[in-house]
Protein backbone atom coordinates (compact mmCIF):
# COMPACT_ATOMS: atom_id res chain seq x y z
CA UNK A 1 0.00 0.00 0.00
CA UNK A 2 1.56 3.13 -0.92
CA UNK A 3 0.31 6.50 0.08
CA UNK A 4 1.39 9.76 -0.93
CA UNK A 5 1.36 12.19 1.79
CA UNK A 6 2.19 16.19 1.15
CA UNK A 7 4.41 17.54 3.33
CA UNK A 8 5.72 21.48 2.95
CA UNK A 9 8.52 23.02 5.02
CA UNK A 10 8.32 26.20 6.27
CA UNK A 11 8.62 29.31 4.07
CA UNK A 12 7.20 27.35 1.23
CA UNK A 13 3.50 27.50 2.18
CA UNK A 14 0.02 27.24 0.33
CA UNK A 15 -3.32 27.91 2.02
CA UNK A 16 -5.80 25.18 1.70
CA UNK A 17 -8.62 27.69 1.15
CA UNK A 18 -7.77 29.73 -1.47
CA UNK A 19 -9.15 32.61 -3.04
CA UNK A 20 -8.92 34.69 0.06
CA UNK A 21 -5.58 36.79 -0.45
CA UNK A 22 -5.15 38.86 3.38
CA UNK A 23 -3.90 36.04 5.72
CA UNK A 24 -6.05 35.57 9.36
CA UNK A 25 -2.79 35.58 10.79
CA UNK A 26 0.74 36.06 10.08
CA UNK A 27 4.06 35.51 11.98
CA UNK A 28 7.15 36.86 10.58
CA UNK A 29 10.77 36.10 12.39
CA UNK A 30 8.54 36.25 15.53
CA UNK A 31 10.78 35.60 18.82
CA UNK A 32 10.08 36.01 22.06
CA UNK A 33 12.71 36.41 25.50
CA UNK A 34 11.48 36.51 28.54
CA UNK A 35 13.61 38.58 31.11
CA UNK A 36 16.88 39.71 30.33
CA UNK A 37 20.74 39.37 31.06
CA UNK A 38 21.85 36.05 32.26
CA UNK A 39 18.38 35.26 33.24
CA UNK A 40 16.88 35.28 30.05
CA UNK A 41 14.98 32.70 28.61
CA UNK A 42 14.05 32.39 24.82
CA UNK A 43 10.82 30.61 24.02
CA UNK A 44 10.35 31.37 20.69
CA UNK A 45 13.17 32.27 17.90
CA UNK A 46 12.46 32.40 14.19
CA UNK A 47 8.95 31.10 14.37
CA UNK A 48 7.47 32.27 11.00
CA UNK A 49 3.79 30.84 10.39
CA UNK A 50 0.79 31.93 8.12
CA UNK A 51 -3.13 31.19 8.78
CA UNK A 52 -5.05 31.53 5.90
CA UNK A 53 -8.93 32.66 6.24
CA UNK A 54 -10.94 29.82 7.24
CA UNK A 55 -7.92 27.41 7.83
CA UNK A 56 -7.84 24.80 10.56
CA UNK A 57 -3.38 24.98 12.01
CA UNK A 58 -2.59 22.37 14.97
CA UNK A 59 0.48 23.47 16.51
CA UNK A 60 2.23 19.56 17.64
CA UNK A 61 5.19 20.09 20.06
CA UNK A 62 5.97 18.73 23.63
CA UNK A 63 6.90 20.78 26.62
CA UNK A 64 8.52 24.03 26.41
CA UNK A 65 7.92 24.08 23.46
CA UNK A 66 6.66 27.92 23.85
CA UNK A 67 2.88 26.94 22.47
CA UNK A 68 1.39 29.02 24.98
CA UNK A 69 3.23 32.15 24.59
CA UNK A 70 2.71 31.90 20.71
CA UNK A 71 -0.81 31.80 21.35
CA UNK A 72 -0.59 34.65 23.85
CA UNK A 73 1.48 36.56 21.08
CA UNK A 74 -1.81 35.62 18.79
CA UNK A 75 -4.48 36.55 21.34
CA UNK A 76 -2.04 40.13 21.87
CA UNK A 77 -1.86 39.49 25.40
CA UNK A 78 1.87 39.64 25.26
CA UNK A 79 4.03 41.67 22.58
CA UNK A 80 6.79 40.01 20.57
CA UNK A 81 10.72 40.61 21.17
CA UNK A 82 11.91 40.38 17.74
CA UNK A 83 9.67 40.39 14.20
CA UNK A 84 5.88 41.13 13.80
CA UNK A 85 2.60 39.75 14.53
CA UNK A 86 -0.41 40.23 12.16
CA UNK A 87 -4.05 39.28 13.09
CA UNK A 88 -6.94 40.30 10.49
CA UNK A 89 -9.66 39.90 13.61
CA UNK A 90 -10.03 42.47 15.62
CA UNK A 91 -10.08 40.09 18.44
CA UNK A 92 -8.97 36.68 18.33
CA UNK A 93 -11.26 34.74 20.84
CA UNK A 94 -9.44 32.36 22.85
CA UNK A 95 -10.60 28.65 24.43
CA UNK A 96 -8.40 27.26 27.16
CA UNK A 97 -7.80 24.00 29.02
CA UNK A 98 -10.06 24.63 31.59
CA UNK A 99 -13.76 25.80 30.70
CA UNK A 100 -13.51 28.72 32.60
CA UNK A 101 -16.66 29.68 32.86
CA UNK A 102 -18.31 32.09 35.29
CA UNK A 103 -19.61 29.91 37.59
CA UNK A 104 -22.57 32.06 39.17
CA UNK A 105 -23.66 32.70 35.38
CA UNK A 106 -26.17 30.47 33.74
CA UNK A 107 -24.80 28.88 30.32
CA UNK A 108 -26.50 31.09 28.02
CA UNK A 109 -25.32 34.15 29.89
CA UNK A 110 -21.64 33.19 29.91
CA UNK A 111 -22.32 33.30 25.96
CA UNK A 112 -23.54 36.28 26.11
CA UNK A 113 -20.56 37.95 28.02
CA UNK A 114 -18.20 38.85 25.13
CA UNK A 115 -21.58 40.20 23.40
CA UNK A 116 -22.40 41.86 26.76
CA UNK A 117 -18.74 43.31 27.35
CA UNK A 118 -18.54 44.81 23.06
CA UNK A 119 -22.00 46.80 23.75
CA UNK A 120 -24.26 44.35 21.65
CA UNK A 121 -28.40 44.98 22.97
CA UNK A 122 -29.96 42.59 25.08
CA UNK A 123 -32.11 40.77 22.82
CA UNK A 124 -30.07 40.72 19.96
CA UNK A 125 -27.14 38.78 22.23
CA UNK A 126 -29.74 36.86 23.77
CA UNK A 127 -30.83 35.76 20.06
CA UNK A 128 -27.01 35.28 19.09
CA UNK A 129 -26.28 33.16 22.03
CA UNK A 130 -29.37 31.11 21.86
CA UNK A 131 -28.11 30.08 18.49
CA UNK A 132 -24.32 28.96 19.30
CA UNK A 133 -25.84 26.84 22.55
CA UNK A 134 -28.08 25.16 19.62
CA UNK A 135 -25.10 24.97 17.53
CA UNK A 136 -22.73 22.88 20.59
CA UNK A 137 -25.96 20.72 21.07
CA UNK A 138 -26.93 22.41 24.50
CA UNK A 139 -30.12 24.42 23.78
CA UNK A 140 -31.72 22.60 26.25
CA UNK A 141 -29.38 23.58 28.95
CA UNK A 142 -29.22 27.27 28.52
CA UNK A 143 -30.50 27.97 31.92
CA UNK A 144 -27.88 25.62 34.08
CA UNK A 145 -24.86 26.91 36.02
CA UNK A 146 -21.91 25.59 35.00
CA UNK A 147 -21.54 23.35 38.23
CA UNK A 148 -24.77 21.25 36.89
CA UNK A 149 -22.89 20.32 33.85
CA UNK A 150 -20.55 17.68 33.06
CA UNK A 151 -17.24 18.39 31.87
CA UNK A 152 -17.75 18.06 28.22
CA UNK A 153 -20.84 19.89 27.94
CA UNK A 154 -18.46 23.04 29.81
CA UNK A 155 -16.26 23.02 27.73
CA UNK A 156 -19.06 23.09 25.06
CA UNK A 157 -20.29 26.12 26.87
CA UNK A 158 -17.20 27.56 26.48
CA UNK A 159 -17.08 26.64 23.18
CA UNK A 160 -19.96 28.69 22.05
CA UNK A 161 -18.75 31.42 24.11
CA UNK A 162 -15.38 31.65 22.29
CA UNK A 163 -17.29 31.63 19.05
CA UNK A 164 -19.20 34.21 20.31
CA UNK A 165 -16.48 36.13 20.88
CA UNK A 166 -15.20 35.78 16.87
CA UNK A 167 -17.79 37.51 15.95
CA UNK A 168 -18.71 40.42 18.79
CA UNK A 169 -17.63 43.66 16.83
CA UNK A 170 -21.39 43.49 15.28
CA UNK A 171 -19.53 44.10 11.77
CA UNK A 172 -19.30 40.13 11.12
CA UNK A 173 -20.31 39.16 7.46
CA UNK A 174 -16.78 41.16 6.25
CA UNK A 175 -15.67 38.04 4.88
CA UNK A 176 -12.71 37.15 6.81
CA UNK A 177 -14.37 35.10 9.20
CA UNK A 178 -12.76 35.18 12.90
CA UNK A 179 -9.97 33.58 14.75
CA UNK A 180 -10.24 30.83 17.46
CA UNK A 181 -7.19 30.33 18.96
CA UNK A 182 -7.63 26.44 21.62
CA UNK A 183 -4.57 25.85 24.13
CA UNK A 184 -5.40 22.19 24.54
CA UNK A 185 -8.54 22.45 25.11
CA UNK A 186 -9.91 18.72 25.46
CA UNK A 187 -6.83 17.78 27.31
CA UNK A 188 -8.59 17.34 30.75
CA UNK A 189 -11.48 15.49 29.41
CA UNK A 190 -11.95 11.91 29.40
CA UNK A 191 -11.04 9.83 26.01
CA UNK A 192 -14.40 9.65 24.98
CA UNK A 193 -15.65 12.94 25.55
CA UNK A 194 -12.62 14.13 24.01
CA UNK A 195 -13.17 11.89 20.91
CA UNK A 196 -16.82 12.82 20.87
CA UNK A 197 -16.19 17.15 21.37
CA UNK A 198 -13.05 16.56 18.45
CA UNK A 199 -15.92 15.93 16.07
CA UNK A 200 -17.83 18.12 17.13
CA UNK A 201 -14.84 20.68 16.60
CA UNK A 202 -14.97 19.40 13.34
CA UNK A 203 -18.40 20.00 12.54
CA UNK A 204 -18.87 23.13 14.04
CA UNK A 205 -15.24 24.70 12.11
CA UNK A 206 -16.95 23.55 8.84
CA UNK A 207 -20.00 24.92 9.16
CA UNK A 208 -18.70 28.46 9.97
CA UNK A 209 -15.74 30.49 8.45
CA UNK A 210 -13.30 30.57 11.44
CA UNK A 211 -9.76 30.23 11.60
CA UNK A 212 -8.53 27.87 13.92
CA UNK A 213 -5.16 27.50 15.46
CA UNK A 214 -5.95 24.71 17.98
CA UNK A 215 -2.31 23.99 20.06
CA UNK A 216 -1.76 20.35 21.32
CA UNK A 217 0.67 17.88 22.46
CA UNK A 218 -1.49 14.67 21.17
CA UNK A 219 -0.05 13.88 17.62
CA UNK A 220 -3.80 11.65 16.85
CA UNK A 221 -5.41 14.33 17.85
CA UNK A 222 -3.33 17.11 15.45
CA UNK A 223 -3.64 14.77 12.51
CA UNK A 224 -8.16 14.11 13.25
CA UNK A 225 -8.66 17.63 13.51
CA UNK A 226 -6.27 19.85 11.34
CA UNK A 227 -5.97 21.11 7.47
CA UNK A 228 -1.82 21.24 8.59
CA UNK A 229 -0.18 20.08 11.45
CA UNK A 230 2.77 22.27 12.59
CA UNK A 231 5.75 20.79 14.67
CA UNK A 232 7.49 22.90 16.69
CA UNK A 233 10.90 22.33 18.74
CA UNK A 234 11.13 23.00 22.08
CA UNK A 235 13.54 25.50 24.56
CA UNK A 236 13.71 27.51 21.93
CA UNK A 237 10.41 26.51 20.27
CA UNK A 238 10.46 27.46 16.45
CA UNK A 239 9.01 25.35 14.00
CA UNK A 240 10.52 22.39 12.66
CA UNK A 241 8.39 20.76 10.00
CA UNK A 242 4.74 21.04 8.48
CA UNK A 243 2.50 18.58 6.96
CA UNK A 244 -0.73 19.10 4.84
CA UNK A 245 -3.37 16.58 6.09
CA UNK A 246 -5.46 15.66 3.07
CA UNK A 247 -8.89 16.26 2.55
CA UNK A 248 -10.03 13.17 1.75
CA UNK A 249 -7.40 10.63 3.46
CA UNK A 250 -8.36 7.26 4.81
CA UNK A 251 -8.11 5.29 7.63
CA UNK A 252 -4.75 4.21 6.58
CA UNK A 253 -3.57 7.29 5.46
CA UNK A 254 -4.13 8.90 8.71
CA UNK A 255 -2.43 6.27 11.10
CA UNK A 256 1.11 6.77 8.84
CA UNK A 257 0.70 10.52 8.67
CA UNK A 258 0.17 9.91 12.46
CA UNK A 259 3.02 7.57 12.89
CA UNK A 260 5.56 9.77 10.55
CA UNK A 261 4.85 13.15 13.07
CA UNK A 262 5.45 11.05 16.18
CA UNK A 263 8.72 9.95 15.24
CA UNK A 264 9.87 13.20 14.10
CA UNK A 265 8.11 14.46 17.36
CA UNK A 266 10.55 11.69 19.23
CA UNK A 267 13.33 13.04 17.39
CA UNK A 268 12.80 16.40 18.24
CA UNK A 269 12.40 15.43 22.31
CA UNK A 270 15.75 13.34 22.09
CA UNK A 271 17.67 15.77 20.96
CA UNK A 272 17.37 17.44 24.58
CA UNK A 273 18.35 14.15 26.18
CA UNK A 274 22.21 14.92 24.43
CA UNK A 275 22.51 18.70 25.47
CA UNK B 1 -5.19 2.90 16.39
CA UNK B 2 -6.97 4.81 13.90
CA UNK B 3 -10.27 2.60 13.94
CA UNK B 4 -10.46 2.95 17.81
CA UNK B 5 -12.50 6.21 17.64
CA UNK B 6 -16.24 5.96 18.87
CA UNK B 7 -17.05 8.05 16.27
CA UNK B 8 -16.81 8.88 12.87
CA UNK B 9 -16.08 12.13 11.67
CA UNK B 10 -18.10 13.54 8.93
CA UNK B 11 -15.17 15.82 7.78
CA UNK B 12 -12.67 13.03 8.00
CA UNK B 13 -14.27 10.19 6.80
CA UNK B 14 -15.15 11.96 3.43
CA UNK B 15 -18.27 12.33 1.65
CA UNK B 16 -19.83 9.04 2.00
CA UNK B 17 -20.80 9.94 5.44
CA UNK B 18 -23.75 12.12 5.53
CA UNK B 19 -26.54 12.63 7.97
CA UNK B 20 -26.23 9.13 9.40
CA UNK B 21 -23.01 9.43 11.34
CA UNK B 22 -24.10 13.02 12.34
CA UNK B 23 -26.83 11.58 13.68
CA UNK B 24 -24.67 9.23 15.31
CA UNK B 25 -22.40 11.61 17.13
CA UNK B 26 -25.45 13.56 17.94
CA UNK B 27 -27.00 10.34 19.80
CA UNK B 28 -23.52 10.09 21.81
CA UNK B 29 -23.36 13.27 22.75
CA UNK B 30 -26.69 13.32 24.46
CA UNK B 31 -26.29 10.13 25.78
CA UNK B 32 -23.10 11.46 27.19
CA UNK B 33 -24.48 14.51 28.32
CA UNK B 34 -27.27 12.16 29.99
CA UNK B 35 -24.59 9.62 31.97
CA UNK B 36 -22.02 12.48 32.89
CA UNK B 37 -24.61 15.37 34.54
CA UNK B 38 -23.79 15.74 37.78
CA UNK B 39 -27.70 14.81 39.66
CA UNK B 40 -28.48 16.35 42.57
CA UNK B 41 -31.48 14.77 44.42
CA UNK B 42 -33.46 17.04 46.88
CA UNK B 43 -34.57 15.57 50.90
CA UNK B 44 -38.16 16.47 50.90
CA UNK B 45 -39.00 19.13 53.09
CA UNK B 46 -40.30 17.02 55.87
CA UNK B 47 -36.62 15.21 56.16
CA UNK B 48 -34.96 18.77 55.77
CA UNK B 49 -36.81 19.93 58.87
CA UNK B 50 -36.05 16.74 61.05
CA UNK B 51 -32.20 16.82 59.71
CA UNK B 52 -31.53 20.72 60.52
CA UNK B 53 -34.11 21.37 63.70
CA UNK B 54 -34.02 18.10 65.57
CA UNK B 55 -30.35 18.37 66.89
CA UNK B 56 -30.23 21.95 68.07
CA UNK B 57 -33.21 21.59 69.86
CA UNK B 58 -31.81 17.93 71.53
CA UNK B 59 -28.78 20.30 72.47
CA UNK B 60 -30.84 22.78 74.15
CA UNK B 61 -32.90 20.13 76.01
CA UNK B 62 -29.59 18.33 77.08
CA UNK B 63 -28.18 21.91 78.31
CA UNK B 64 -30.96 22.68 80.09
CA UNK B 65 -31.21 19.51 81.87
CA UNK B 66 -27.74 19.02 83.01
CA UNK B 67 -28.64 22.94 83.75
CA UNK B 68 -31.19 22.15 86.35
CA UNK B 69 -29.38 18.82 88.08
CA UNK B 70 -26.51 21.25 88.66
CA UNK B 71 -28.73 23.67 90.47
CA UNK B 72 -30.65 20.95 92.14
CA UNK B 73 -27.45 18.89 93.46
CA UNK B 74 -27.06 22.73 95.22
CA UNK B 75 -22.95 22.63 94.53
CA UNK B 76 -23.02 26.77 94.35
CA UNK B 77 -25.17 28.90 96.21
CA UNK B 78 -28.47 30.38 94.46
CA UNK B 79 -27.35 33.85 93.83
CA UNK B 80 -23.97 32.06 91.38
CA UNK B 81 -25.90 29.44 89.63
CA UNK B 82 -29.79 30.09 89.60
CA UNK B 83 -32.67 27.86 88.45
CA UNK B 84 -33.65 27.50 84.99
CA UNK B 85 -36.92 28.42 85.54
CA UNK B 86 -36.36 32.09 87.79
CA UNK B 87 -34.15 32.90 84.93
CA UNK B 88 -37.46 31.61 82.89
CA UNK B 89 -39.63 34.00 85.15
CA UNK B 90 -37.02 37.40 85.00
CA UNK B 91 -37.30 36.74 81.25
CA UNK B 92 -41.62 36.97 81.25
CA UNK B 93 -40.92 39.69 83.65
CA UNK B 94 -39.16 42.00 81.12
CA UNK B 95 -41.47 40.70 78.00
CA UNK B 96 -44.75 41.13 80.35
CA UNK B 97 -43.88 44.65 80.83
CA UNK B 98 -43.05 45.44 77.36
CA UNK B 99 -38.94 46.70 78.68
CA UNK B 100 -37.46 44.19 76.53
CA UNK B 101 -38.69 45.81 72.94
CA UNK B 102 -37.04 49.03 73.80
CA UNK B 103 -33.67 47.62 75.13
CA UNK B 104 -33.24 45.36 72.39
CA UNK B 105 -33.98 47.84 69.63
CA UNK B 106 -31.53 50.55 71.40
CA UNK B 107 -28.62 47.54 71.09
CA UNK B 108 -29.90 46.27 67.53
CA UNK B 109 -30.40 49.29 65.66
CA UNK B 110 -26.85 50.74 66.64
CA UNK B 111 -25.53 47.79 66.04
CA UNK B 112 -27.68 47.86 62.58
CA UNK B 113 -26.34 51.59 61.97
CA UNK B 114 -22.46 51.03 62.93
CA UNK B 115 -22.51 47.75 60.70
CA UNK B 116 -23.81 49.57 57.66
CA UNK B 117 -21.51 52.17 57.95
CA UNK B 118 -18.73 49.85 58.37
CA UNK B 119 -19.80 48.05 54.85
CA UNK B 120 -19.68 51.80 53.55
CA UNK B 121 -16.39 52.03 55.03
CA UNK B 122 -14.97 49.21 54.20
CA UNK B 123 -15.91 48.16 51.19
CA UNK B 124 -13.72 51.02 48.96
CA UNK B 125 -11.03 50.17 51.57
CA UNK B 126 -10.75 46.43 50.92
CA UNK B 127 -10.88 47.20 47.53
CA UNK B 128 -8.06 49.89 47.52
CA UNK B 129 -5.61 47.31 49.66
CA UNK B 130 -6.90 44.13 47.02
CA UNK B 131 -6.06 46.52 43.98
CA UNK B 132 -3.50 49.11 44.43
CA UNK B 133 -0.01 47.36 45.66
CA UNK B 134 1.78 50.65 47.10
CA UNK B 135 -1.93 50.73 49.88
CA UNK B 136 -1.47 47.23 50.26
CA UNK B 137 2.05 47.36 51.34
CA UNK B 138 1.54 50.26 53.74
CA UNK B 139 -2.10 49.18 55.54
CA UNK B 140 -2.33 45.79 54.51
CA UNK B 141 -0.19 44.31 57.79
CA UNK B 142 -2.19 46.70 59.72
CA UNK B 143 -5.64 45.94 58.87
CA UNK B 144 -5.21 42.19 59.44
CA UNK B 145 -3.71 42.84 62.93
CA UNK B 146 -6.45 44.95 63.89
CA UNK B 147 -8.66 41.93 63.39
CA UNK B 148 -6.62 40.26 66.36
CA UNK B 149 -7.15 43.76 68.67
CA UNK B 150 -10.52 43.25 71.00
CA UNK B 151 -11.80 46.30 69.82
CA UNK B 152 -13.41 46.77 73.19
CA UNK B 153 -9.53 48.29 74.15
CA UNK B 154 -10.51 51.37 72.21
CA UNK B 155 -13.46 51.64 74.69
CA UNK B 156 -11.34 53.41 76.96
CA UNK B 157 -9.60 55.68 74.76
CA UNK B 158 -12.94 56.80 73.17
CA UNK B 159 -14.36 57.86 76.38
CA UNK B 160 -11.46 60.15 77.32
CA UNK B 161 -12.12 61.53 73.28
CA UNK B 162 -16.35 61.35 73.17
CA UNK B 163 -17.27 61.36 76.86
CA UNK B 164 -20.44 59.11 77.10
CA UNK B 165 -21.99 59.91 73.62
CA UNK B 166 -23.35 58.04 71.37
CA UNK B 167 -20.11 58.40 69.28
CA UNK B 168 -17.70 56.09 71.73
CA UNK B 169 -20.51 53.29 70.77
CA UNK B 170 -20.37 53.89 67.61
CA UNK B 171 -16.15 54.52 67.31
CA UNK B 172 -15.70 51.25 68.63
CA UNK B 173 -18.51 49.67 66.43
CA UNK B 174 -16.59 50.79 63.70
CA UNK B 175 -13.19 49.53 64.70
CA UNK B 176 -14.45 46.43 65.14
CA UNK B 177 -16.09 45.67 61.79
CA UNK B 178 -14.10 47.25 59.88
CA UNK B 179 -10.65 45.41 59.49
CA UNK B 180 -13.35 42.07 59.04
CA UNK B 181 -15.17 43.32 56.29
CA UNK B 182 -11.94 44.83 54.47
CA UNK B 183 -10.17 41.65 55.42
CA UNK B 184 -12.75 39.57 53.80
CA UNK B 185 -13.17 41.43 50.61
CA UNK B 186 -9.11 41.75 50.32
CA UNK B 187 -9.45 37.38 50.76
CA UNK B 188 -12.38 37.17 48.39
CA UNK B 189 -10.73 38.88 45.62
CA UNK B 190 -7.35 37.35 46.31
CA UNK B 191 -8.80 33.95 46.33
CA UNK B 192 -10.48 34.79 42.05
CA UNK B 193 -9.25 31.67 40.13
CA UNK B 194 -6.16 33.84 38.15
CA UNK B 195 -8.18 31.96 34.67
CA UNK B 196 -11.11 34.36 34.83
CA UNK B 197 -10.20 37.86 34.61
CA UNK B 198 -7.84 36.09 31.92
CA UNK B 199 -10.95 35.30 30.44
CA UNK B 200 -12.49 39.28 30.57
CA UNK B 201 -9.08 40.13 28.94
CA UNK B 202 -9.09 38.28 26.33
CA UNK B 203 -12.60 38.98 25.54
CA UNK B 204 -11.83 42.83 25.68
CA UNK B 205 -13.09 43.71 28.95
CA UNK B 206 -11.72 47.18 30.22
CA UNK B 207 -10.88 47.95 33.84
CA UNK B 208 -14.58 48.87 34.77
CA UNK B 209 -16.10 46.01 33.05
CA UNK B 210 -13.75 43.64 34.43
CA UNK B 211 -14.10 44.71 38.01
CA UNK B 212 -18.08 45.09 37.56
CA UNK B 213 -18.35 41.93 35.77
CA UNK B 214 -16.09 39.24 36.92
CA UNK B 215 -13.69 40.38 40.00
CA UNK B 216 -16.05 41.20 41.97
CA UNK B 217 -18.96 38.96 41.20
CA UNK B 218 -16.14 36.46 41.96
CA UNK B 219 -14.94 37.90 45.31
CA UNK B 220 -18.64 37.93 46.96
CA UNK B 221 -18.57 34.52 49.05
CA UNK B 222 -15.21 36.16 50.47
CA UNK B 223 -16.65 39.29 50.94
CA UNK B 224 -20.21 38.11 52.19
CA UNK B 225 -17.45 35.96 54.53
CA UNK B 226 -16.38 39.16 56.00
CA UNK B 227 -19.53 41.33 56.25
CA UNK B 228 -20.53 37.70 58.70
CA UNK B 229 -17.61 38.22 60.59
CA UNK B 230 -17.73 41.56 60.57
CA UNK B 231 -21.49 41.74 61.79
CA UNK B 232 -20.59 39.43 64.46
CA UNK B 233 -17.72 41.68 65.68
CA UNK B 234 -20.16 44.98 65.54
CA UNK B 235 -22.14 43.01 67.68
CA UNK B 236 -19.79 42.15 70.59
CA UNK B 237 -18.01 45.14 70.39
CA UNK B 238 -21.23 47.13 70.77
CA UNK B 239 -22.23 45.11 73.73
CA UNK B 240 -18.44 45.55 75.03
CA UNK B 241 -19.15 49.32 75.08
CA UNK B 242 -22.39 49.36 76.32
CA UNK B 243 -21.22 47.26 79.52
CA UNK B 244 -18.22 49.88 80.00
CA UNK B 245 -19.57 53.49 79.17
CA UNK B 246 -23.04 53.37 80.88
CA UNK B 247 -24.90 56.85 81.09
CA UNK B 248 -28.53 57.95 81.81
CA UNK B 249 -28.20 60.09 78.44
CA UNK B 250 -26.97 56.72 76.32
CA UNK B 251 -29.98 54.80 77.46
CA UNK B 252 -30.38 51.52 78.21
CA UNK B 253 -29.46 48.63 75.54
CA UNK B 254 -28.71 44.91 76.00
CA UNK B 255 -25.03 45.52 77.85
CA UNK B 256 -26.48 48.06 80.40
CA UNK B 257 -28.82 45.91 80.77
CA UNK B 258 -26.50 42.97 81.50
CA UNK B 259 -24.20 45.66 83.64
CA UNK B 260 -27.54 46.44 85.58
CA UNK B 261 -28.28 42.58 86.72
CA UNK B 262 -24.69 42.21 87.68
CA UNK B 263 -24.41 45.51 89.92
CA UNK B 264 -28.05 44.38 91.31
CA UNK B 265 -26.32 41.00 91.87
CA UNK B 266 -29.24 39.79 90.17
CA UNK B 267 -27.94 36.26 88.26
CA UNK B 268 -31.12 35.59 86.67
CA UNK B 269 -31.05 38.85 85.15
CA UNK B 270 -26.85 38.81 83.99
CA UNK B 271 -28.19 35.57 82.49
CA UNK B 272 -31.68 36.51 80.98
CA UNK B 273 -29.05 39.26 79.05
CA UNK B 274 -26.61 36.74 77.98
CA UNK B 275 -29.49 34.83 76.36
CA UNK B 276 -31.21 37.87 74.90
CA UNK B 277 -27.46 38.72 73.25
CA UNK B 278 -27.15 35.40 72.21
CA UNK B 279 -30.79 35.32 70.49
CA UNK B 280 -30.17 38.31 68.66
CA UNK B 281 -26.99 37.54 67.31
CA UNK B 282 -28.47 33.91 66.48
CA UNK B 283 -31.81 35.41 65.37
CA UNK B 284 -30.10 38.36 62.58
CA UNK B 285 -27.35 35.59 61.31
CA UNK B 286 -30.53 32.75 60.60
CA UNK B 287 -32.61 35.16 59.17
CA UNK B 288 -30.58 37.64 57.39
CA UNK B 289 -26.92 36.05 56.54
CA UNK B 290 -27.33 32.39 55.93
CA UNK B 291 -30.46 32.65 53.13
CA UNK B 292 -28.15 35.30 51.47
CA UNK B 293 -25.29 32.74 51.89
CA UNK B 294 -26.96 29.92 50.56
CA UNK B 295 -28.12 31.09 47.80
CA UNK B 296 -24.53 32.95 46.74
CA UNK B 297 -22.99 29.46 47.15
CA UNK B 298 -25.40 27.17 45.93
CA UNK B 299 -25.67 29.26 42.94
CA UNK B 300 -21.60 28.77 42.68
CA UNK B 301 -22.36 24.69 43.28
CA UNK B 302 -20.36 25.25 46.70
CA UNK B 303 -23.23 24.69 49.23
CA UNK B 304 -23.56 21.43 50.44
CA UNK B 305 -27.08 20.59 49.26
CA UNK B 306 -29.09 18.96 52.10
Amino acid sequence: MTVTIATTHPHAQTPPRPGRDAPAARLTGVGKVFGRGADAVTALTGVDLRVAPGEFVVLLGASGCGKTTLLNLLAGLDEPTAGRVEVAARRPAVMFQEPALLPWLSAVRNVELPLRLSGVGRSARRQRAGELLDLVRLSGQANKRPHELSGGMRQRVALARALAATTNDGTTNDGTGGLLLMDEPFAALDAITRDFLQAELRRIWRAGDNAVVFVTHDVREAVRLGQRVVLLSSRPGTVVREWTVPEDHTDADRATLTEQITDRLREVISTHARV
Amino acid sequence: MPGSELLSDPGTDGHAAGGGSARDSAAVGAGLDALDTPTTRRRPLWSRVLRTGVPPLVALVATLAVWQLLWSAAIWSEYKLPAPLSVWHEFTKVVASGEIWGIVWTSVHRALLGFAASVVIATPLGLLVAKVRVVRAAIGPLLAGMQSLPSVAWVPAAVLWFGLTDATIYFVVLLGAVPSIANGLVAGIEQVPPILPRVGCVMGAGRIDSARLILLPAALPGYLAGCKQGWAFSWRSLMAAEIIAVSPQLGTGLGAYLKEGSDFNSMPGVIAAIFLILLVGIGIELLAFRPVERRILRSRGLAVTT
